[in-house]
């Protein structure tokens, strides 16, 4: 199958958008590679403190007239980028490929996801809209006003370069914020596209933009009095600095972290079914994602298990690895050596501890002639229990653990053992399980046959424990709430 | 070539679609007495091109198995769109039926296989696998 066309060309260098400016930074210059090709595909500043502050100043000068505007017309710039990334579709989902490394079908589904938010921040005008209640007293009337309230930040992570500062920043803009958009170092072109198409979208100066970097950017973010809110998404350490930054600076904050998500699988399932969910739960963008499976957790007798591992392993072993412009791969590299190291660590762990290999990513085929630098096959341990570190610790690659329990009371009790609650999920052709899963399981989001519980752009992306940080959530109506203060008005006229 | 993902089913839809229109437009310009039925036969494969990409790009998103989704063998579904030289009116209707069997095989096998995970892409296909049978339906009566 041909491998479809790069649209980075050359060696860019990326450029920092403020104030409705391409400014090149002073910062110093780092390489950003494809992982597929392990060749460098452009070049990224790393920005200074000075440049997120000239950032912040303009976001702050534009936000008075931003305000102003009417949120019929706010919501009529992103109709227009809503309109501008559909005709770019093909050419943002390629970006993503080229410069992430997971396949065309995720880079897709990513730029969907996108458009949704953007889709979903168009109906500001209703979304926005306060309440109202007359005669609280006596000839005195109360009605409550949401406002925006200046300047946010938005810092986005490697896995979903494209989509994830998706979650927010259009939110924020339509309830008539002002933002700052730091993303990844590792794969900014996502980003630099969005703003390409804001630009062409004809935003006032200002009112998003777009500063590239990595600590600097975010400390000068954090400490910046001129910034209202952030919106993170990371690793769970990272996110209990950014909580706690926000915390010591007053700023509102949400802040979404890493996870280890259960698969539980009864023995009444759908098992063709939920075999190809589990590839795509535990592997797809080759497992780096905060929704990935992570254990696999296998209720029922000796008969079921052999049965359902025997299809899973052979399923797993089939997967094509590849370059994600190549339609015909299932699974891309990882974005980096350093994320490969740190997954074959785990697998050493695993090891170690005593879990079994049935199925080693450390052997590979690769389809298409590529290095083999980043790359890295599906993995399976078997007889694992909960205390072993490939159990307990955030992988974030394509290792499947997999653990048994004799009941759904027993797996329960595991998966809350369990230190974080992102998207854990059952499968089962029994309500009654699957009812009494949802109810007791401590997870932002639960899945009921569904892999990837991504929750859709009109519904908040929840978390609790070791993933979530705050009370709002990114996306939908609570975006809405966190980019808002409630400004209650009492009146009486004489 | 085994395909499974979503991407490379869709571009094969897309192959078949594109051959079979070229096929149809051949036919129509070599036999007077199909021209109009031929020519609308392509223009509907062109809009079925349409019809299967916006139902794809609307739902394709990293949530539904999208790599895993299809078991699909494309050797299987080869169509023979070159006419020789000689071929008359009735064999060229000939082939034209074995190419929409085989055209309407894929649509059906790729459907049944991605109805619980691909979400408005089965749909897309069943609703081509019916306008086809249509089809077939009148090359038989021609």
């Amino acid at each position: 199958m041909a491998v479809l066309e790069e649209p980075i060309k050359g060696v860019p260098l990326v450029r920092n958008y403020i104030n409705g400016e391409w400014v090149e930074s002073k910062g110093e210059i780092k390489d950003v590679v494809n992982p597929a090709k392990y060749e460098t595909i452009g070049k990224v500043p790393i920005s200074t403190r000075d440049e997120i502050d000239e950032a912040v100043k303009a976001a702050q000068e534009a936000f008075p007239d931003w305000r102003r505007t009417t949120p019929v017309a706010r919501a009529r710039y992103l109709f227009r980028l809503k309109e501008l990334l559909e005709e770019n579709f093909e050419e943002v989902s390629r970006v993503q490929t080229q410069e992430h490394g997971k396949t065309i079908d995720e880079s897709r589904g990513e730029t969907r996801r996108g458009i949704e938010n953007v889709e979903v921040a168009c109906g500001i005008p209703t979304l926005q809209m306060g309440y109202n209640l007359e005669d609280i007293a006596a000839g005195i009337d109360e009605y409550l006003v949401r406002v925006p309230l200046g300047v946010f930040g938005i810092i986005g992570p490697f896995n979903f370069p494209f989509m994830i500062p998706l979650w927010s920043a259009p939110y924020a803009v339509a309830t008539g914020n002002c933002v700052v958009v730091k993303p990844s170092s590792e794969d900014p072109f996502s980003q630099l596209k969005i703003v390409e198409l804001v630009e062409e979208a004809g935003f006032p100066p200002g009112v998003w933009n777009v500063v590239n970097g990595g600590r600097v950017v975010v400390t000068g973010m954090l400490e910046h009095p001129g910034i209202e809110g952030i919106a993170f998404v990371g690793s769970t350490p990272t996110m209990k600095y950014i909580y706690q930054k926000c915390g010591e600076t007053g700023k509102r904050v949400i802040a979404q972290g890493g996870a280890k998500n259960f698969m539980v699988i009864m023995p009444d399932c759908d098992v063709r079914a939920t075999v190809a969910a589990m590839m795509t739960s535990f592997f797809g963008n080759t497992g780096q994602r905060c929704l990935s499976g992570a254990n696999l957790l296998v209720v029922g007798d000796d008969k079921f298990y052999t049965s359902f591992m025997d299809k899973v392993a052979e399923a797993t072993s089939n997967i094509v690895i590849g370059y994600g412009l190549d339609e015909s791969v299932q699974m891309g590299p990882l974005r980096d050596t350093e994320k490969k190291q740190r997954i074959l660590g785990y697998i050493e762990s695993g090891l170690k501890e005593g879990a079994r290999l049935r199925l080693d990513g450390r052997k590979f085929e690769i389809r298409g002639d590529y290095p083999d630098t980043c790359f890295l096959g599906p993995s399976i341990f078997e007889n694992v229990t909960p205390g072993m570190k490939i159990a307990r610790e955030e992988i974030f690659g394509p290792v499947m653990s997999v653990l048994r329990a004799k009941s759904l009371d027993e797996a329960i009790d595991v998966v809350n053992d369990c230190e974080f609650g992102n998207g854990h999920a059952i499968f089962t052709s029994s309500g009654k399980s699957a009812r009494e899963f949802q109810y007791r399981v401590v997870s932002g989001n639960v899945g009921i046959n569904i892999g990837i519980v991504a929750p859709m752009a009109f519904f908040p992306f929840s978390g609790m424990k070791d993933s979530f940080l705050g009370i709002l959530h990114t996306q939908g109506q609570e975006a809405v709430r966190f980019f808002t203060e409630s400004k209650v008005v009492i009146q009486r006229w004489f | 070539m085994r395909l499974q993902t979503a991407s490379s089913v869709i571009s094969l839809a897309r192959e078949l679609e594109g051959e079979s229109a070229k096929f149809y437009e051949d036919l129509a310009q070599r036999f007077a007495e199909g021209e109009d039925t031929f020519l609308s036969f392509a223009k509907e494969n062109r809009k079925y091109i349409v019809q299967i990409e916006r139902a794809y790009y609307g739902v394709i998103t990293d949530a539904i198995e999208g790599c895993f989704a299809f078991d699909i063998e494309s050797d299987d579904y080869a169509i023979e769109t070159a006419l020789a030289e000689k071929t008359g009116y009735s064999d060229a209707l000939s082939q034209a039926i074995e190419m929409e069997e085989t055209v309407v095989k894929f649509y059906t096998d790729a459907a049944e296989q991605s109805k619980s995970l691909m979400a408005d892409v089965p749909r897309a296909f069943m609703l081509i696998v019916r306008k086809r049978n249509d089809r077939l339906a009148k090359l038989r009566s021609l």
